[in-house]
């Protein structure tokens, strides 16, 4: 029972990346066997967010060109033995692969792992279509910025049109406190626009600059609030119902929490 | 994508010729939300199931009706008819026209309008008003 699953969004920056990395060593850190593709090809970043930029020897383009065989392009990551990432190619684009070798590729890698996990490339061109060529589920994650839905609304509209049904949706970087002041989108005005199904909402946290720039993922981090609404999709992922976190930290148990360091 | 539907050629039986005296003869049935960058342009009446969410657009030459929230871009009487309407659930179109006026909705108003609303034609300025049942209320023929 594997699955193939395109992370991607429209808008750049708003946390594909950061996201497949994080959901990526989510499930590995819960024993499933997980390959990761950074489909970006010419401004790869999955290897840096995972600390795996120096071992790469081969990528993507290597082995759909035939330059090498699969099972040397995947990269074994520090932490979980489950986990591994098919690197982009730096010093080419995104025309040096097309949509039926995404499609042949990601068949060969369902037969060895639970989850095959694709970071998309920002846009709509070649590289979003190589992108979700072999996947058969998509998330779309999007921030609560009017562009950033507005963007993922058009991918919603074009992953429908390519038979990528029912998208899930992860809302990155919010801030409950604007939110309350009425200063940013909130999850239901994101879902009213979209309409699409709530996946998770990870809060805007300092612990995924900090984590990321040590090259771990921040879902590791039992205390950090960001990690934990990374945990939570993970478990919804597999099927788990998972009520949605309380962001609201303003309230007595928020404030007790936070003092007793339970961020 | 663009969706151009086309209008059918319709074999009139004579029953169904009476039937035409009665309705407007090419509506088309949308039973989809129409997202970002997807359009549709018909000749004839459009009514869709479903919202139009920004960035989406709706040109039609008959009416445009929308069972859910307008929110992108939608022409209604596109070939120049006047006499042609837009409806919505929820009517806050980026833009709104109907035969050859352009109106946008005003820069300070953000409130949501909570019942179905109508824009037309009337006396050479596009109005918005509350929707009521009731062809004869709403000035048109039905």
């Amino acid at each position: 029972m594997s699955e193939v699953i395109v992370v991607t969004s429209g808008k750049g920056g708003v946390g594909k990346t950061t996201t497949t990395a994080n959901l990526g060593t989510g499930l590995a850190a819960l024993d499933h066997k997980v390959a990761l593709i950074d489909a970006d090809i010419g401004l790869r970043n999955l290897d840096v967010l995972l600390g795996l930029e120096n071992r790469i020897v081969y990528d993507l383009t290597d082995v759909t060109g035939g330059h090498c065989r699969l099972r040397q392009a995947l990269i074994k990551d520090k932490r979980f033995e489950g986990l591994f990432l098919l690197p982009a190619a730096q010093t080419k684009d995104k025309t040096a692969v097309n949509p039926e070798q995404m499609k042949k590729l990601c068949a060969d890698l369902v037969q060895e792992f639970e989850y095959v996990i694709i970071d998309c490339p920002a846009g709509i061109e070649q590289g979003f279509r190589n992108a979700i060529a072999g996947a058969e589920k998509a998330i779309v994650v999007t921030t609560p910025e009017v562009a950033a839905v507005r963007d993922a609304d058009r991918v919603v509209g074009l992953l429908e049109a390519a038979e990528l049904r029912n998208p899930t949706l992860v809302i990155n970087r919010l801030r409950p406190k604007m939110v309350r002041h009425g200063d940013m989108m909130s999850i239901e005005d994101i879902i009213d626009i979209l309409a699409i199904e709530l996946l998770g909402v990870v809060p805007e946290d300092e612990m995924v600059v900090i984590s990321t720039n040590r090259g771990d993922a921040v879902v590791q981090d039992e205390r950090s609030r960001s990690g934990q609404a990374y945990r939570n999709i993970v478990r919804r992922m597999k099927g788990e119902t998972v009520p949605m976190m309380n962001l609201d930290q303003n309230g007595f148990v928020g404030r007790l929490r936070r003092i007793i360091g339970f961020k | 994508m663009v969706l151009e539907m086309q209008e059918q050629g319709n074999k009139k039986t004579r029953k169904a010729q009476e039937i035409d005296d009665l309705v407007d003869d090419n509506t088309i049935l949308v039973r989809r939300t129409l997202r970002s960058g997807q359009k549709i342009n018909f000749s004839g009446n459009v009514v869709i199931l479903g919202d139009v969410n920004p960035g989406a657009e709706v040109m039609a030459s008959g009416h445009v009706v929308v069972l859910g929230a307008l929110r992108g871009m939608v022409h209604a009487g596109a070939a120049g008819d006047e006499q042609a309407v837009v409806v919505a659930f929820r009517l806050q179109p980026t833009q709104l026209r109907i035969a050859n006026h352009i109106t946008r909705p005003p820069e300070d108003e953000s409130a949501r309008p909570s019942q179905p609303e109508i824009a037309r034609i009337k006396d050479d300025v596009v109005t918005i008003e509350v929707f009521q049942t009731g062809g004869e209320r709403q000035g048109f023929v039905v």
